[in-house]
C-alpha cells in the first residue's frame, strides 16, 4: 500500500484541538445541569444528552485527522427527509421536529426484543466515548467528525440475536407532518439501511449520540445513528427507530431507489466509479476552492480493520 | 416604443441583465454561506451552470415567444439582444468547465470522466455552444448566407436535449429541478410544434417569412 505521509491539509498537532469547542461543551453541560437548556436554543436542547462528557478512546482518536469545522458539519448536511439542499437541512431540522424523547425497538429474530427510550437504552451501554472517524459521502466529499457514542456491538450483545439472524435492518423515523421533504414521494419512506451481523458486529461500527462532545443535533441524526466509516455516508442512518435483526438481506433504500448506483455494502472504494463520477478522489469539506481534493483511501482508510469482511467477494459487483 | 423598453434596447441594460448572475453570487460569499464555505468550487460550479441553463432556456424560448405574442414589446426586447444572450450562454458554461477543471484540481482528474455520459453530454453541449457563438455576429450571417446559418443554429435543439440530460443527470431524486428549468421551453416549443403542424397544410412556414 503506498502511504502518503503528509497532505496538504493536514496540520500540526497543536492545530488539532478545537478548544473553543471543548470549552463550549463544559458550557453546555453547566447549562444543562442547571436546567436552563433552553437558553441554548432548540437545536443544543435536542437529542439525548446522557453520558456526556464522553471519554476518548484512544483507539480511535485520529492522530493525522483535523476534524472539520463544527459549523460545517451543523450546515451541511444530506437529510432527504427535510430537503435535498444541504444548506436548508439545519433550519427545516429544527422547526418542530422533536427528538427528545425518542423510543427505538429492537426487535426481529432475537432472544431479548425490547422497546425504550433512547436515554435508557444509554444506560444499559458502557457509558459514551468518543472517536475520530473519516466520513466519506458516494457524491465524493469527504469530513473528518469526532463522534460520540457506542459500539453497536453494545446492541447485538443486549438483543442476543438467533442464530438464523444473518443481517440487521435499521429503520428510520416517519412524520412527514414535521418533516417536509418526505411530503416528496419522491423516496419511498421511510429511510431503510442494512449491514451484515458480521460487519454490525465490527469495532469499527458505530451508535453516534453525540457529535463534537454534545449531543448530536436535529440535522446530524438525533438523537441516535449509525456510523460507518468504511461506508459511503448514505449507509449511517440517522435518527433510528427500528433495529430489527433479520434472516434475508435488507433492500436498502438507495439500492431500491437507483440500483445501478447505489448498492447494499457501498463500501468505499476508490477504484469501483460511481456511474457518473470518479470515487478515486474526494474533496475535503471546508478545504477552500483551491487545491482540497485528496485520494480517497481503500475502504475510507479502514481497510486493516475492515477487509476480512469482504474476502472472496467481488467488490466490482458487490458495490 | 415607451421610454422603459427604449432603456432595454440599450446596450448596458443587456450587459447588466446578463452579469447578473456574478453580482447575485457575491450576496452568499459575502455572508460566509455554509454551503459555499463547505465548497466553494462545488458550489460555483452548480451556481453558474444553472445560470447557463437559466440564459439558454431563456433565448431558446424567444423564437416560440414571438410566435406567440408578436406584439409584446419586452418580447421584442428579447429578438433584439437575442444573439448577445445566446453568446452569454456559451460564456457562462464555458465558466462552468473552468470551474470545473478547478473543482477537479489536476488535470487527470479532469480528464478521468469524460467517459461518463454525464460529463460528455456537457462537454458536447459546449462544444456546439461554441459553434453558433463564433457564428453569432453579422459578418458569419453574411458569409454563410441565412439559410445555411439558420441550418447551423438548429444544434441549439440538440444543444437542450443534451443539458436537459446533463441537467437531469445531476439530480439525485426525481427530476423536479429539471421539469422547472425547461418548462417554459417544452411549453412554448410544443406549442410551436402544434401550430406548425396545423398550418403547413395551407400556408408556407411561418418562419421563413419571418427570418431577417
Amino acid at each position: 500500500m503506498n502511504i502518503i505521509k503528509s497532505r496538504a491539509w493536514e496540520l500540526p498537532e497543536s492545530a488539532v484541538t478545537p478548544e473553543s469547542d471543548f470549552i463550549n461543551r463544559r458550557r453546555f453541560l453547566k447549562a444543562v445541569g442547571m436546567g436552563s437548556g433552553a437558553l441554548l436554543g432548540n437545536s443544543i436542547a435536542n437529542g439525548a444528552s446522557w453520558g456526556f462528557p464522553s471519554r476518548l478512546n484512544e483507539n480511535y482518536k485520529g492522530e493525522d485527522l483535523k476534524p472539520t469545522d463544527y459549523d460545517l458539519i451543523k450546515g451541511y448536511n444530506n437529510f432527504y427527509e427535510f430537503t435535498t439542499d444541504k444548506g436548508d437541512v439545519q433550519k427545516l431540522a429544527n422547526q418542530g421536529w422533536e427528538t427528545e424523547p425518542w423510543e427505538i425497538e429492537i426487535k426481529g429474530l432475537v432472544e431479548n426484543p425490547m422497546k425504550l427510550e433512547v436515554t435508557d437504552l444509554l444506560k444499559k451501554t458502557d457509558g459514551i466515548e468518543q472517536r475520530i472517524y473519516r466520513f466519506r459521502c458516494v457524491e465524493a466529499w469527504s469530513m473528518v467528525i469526532p463522534w460520540d457514542g457506542f459500539p453497536l456491538k453494545k446492541i447485538i450483545d443486549l438483543a442476543q440475536p438467533k442464530s438464523d439472524a444473518k443481517y440487521i435492518k435499521f429503520t428510520t423515523f416517519y412524520d412527514p407532518k414535521n418533516a417536509p421533504g418526505q411530503r416528496r414521494r419522491t423516496i419511498d419512506w421511510p429511510y431503510v439501511e442494512g449491514l451484515t451481523l458480521e460487519e454490525a458486529s465490527n469495532d469499527l461500527a458505530f451508535m453516534a449520540t453525540g457529535i463534537y462532545g454534545k449531543p448530536i443535533l436535529n440535522q446530524n441524526g438525533a438523537p441516535i445513528r449509525l456510523v460507518v466509516p468504511w461506508k459511503y455516508g448514505f449507509k449511517s442512518i440517522k435518527s433510528i427507530v427500528k433495529i430489527e435483526f433479520v434472516k434475508k438481506q435488507p433492500l436498502n433504500t438507495w439500492q431500491d431507489l437507483q440500483p445501478s448506483e447505489y448498492g447494499f455494502y457501498a463500501n468505499v472504494n476508490p477504484k469501483v466509479d460511481h456511474p457518473r463520477w470518479s470515487q478515486a478522489s474526494e474533496r475535503v469539506i471546508g478545504a477552500g476552492f483551491f487545491s482540497s481534493r485528496q485520494p480517497t483511501l481503500m475502504f475510507n482508510g479502514y481497510e486493516e480493520q475492515v477487509s476480512y469482511l469482504y474476502e472472496g467477494l467481488d467488490l466490482r459487483k458487490n458495490y | 416604443m415607451n421610454t422603459f423598453t427604449r432603456w432595454l434596447r440599450k446596450k448596458w441594460a443587456l450587459y447588466i441583465f446578463l452579469c447578473a448572475p456574478i453580482f447575485y453570487v457575491f450576496v452568499p460569499i459575502s455572508q460566509y454561506d455554509t454551503e459555499y464555505l463547505a465548497d466553494p468550487a462545488k458550489y460555483l460550479l452548480e451556481y453558474v451552470g444553472k445560470a447557463a441553463t437559466i440564459l439558454f432556456v431563456i433565448v431558446s424560448c424567444i423564437t416560440p415567444l414571438k410566435m406567440v405574442f408578436p406584439k409584446v414589446s419586452l418580447v421584442n426586447v428579447l429578438v433584439f439582444h437575442r444573439r448577445q444572450i445566446g453568446v452569454s450562454v456559451f460564456v457562462y458554461a464555458l465558466l462552468h468547465l473552468v470551474i470545473y477543471y478547478f473543482y477537479t484540481g489536476t488535470w487527470e482528474i479532469f480528464l478521468e470522466d469524460w467517459n461518463k455520459l454525464f460529463i460528455l453530454s456537457g462537454i458536447i453541449a459546449l462544444a456546439l455552444l461554441l459553434v453558433l457563438a463564433v457564428t453569432s455576429n453579422n459578418w458569419s450571417l453574411k458569409r454563410l448566407g441565412p439559410k445555411r446559418w439558420k441550418q447551423i443554429h438548429r444544434l441549439s435543439y440538440l444543444i437542450m436535449f443534451l443539458l436537459i440530460f446533463h441537467q437531469a443527470a445531476q439530480e439525485k431524486t426525481g427530476y423536479r429541478e429539471t421539469a422547472i428549468y425547461f418548462a417554459p421551453l417544452i411549453v412554448l416549443q410544443g406549442y410551436r410544434v402544434i401550430k406548425l403542424a396545423t398550418k403547413k397544410r395551407t400556408e408556407p412556414l411561418p418562419s421563413e417569412a419571418t427570418r431577417h
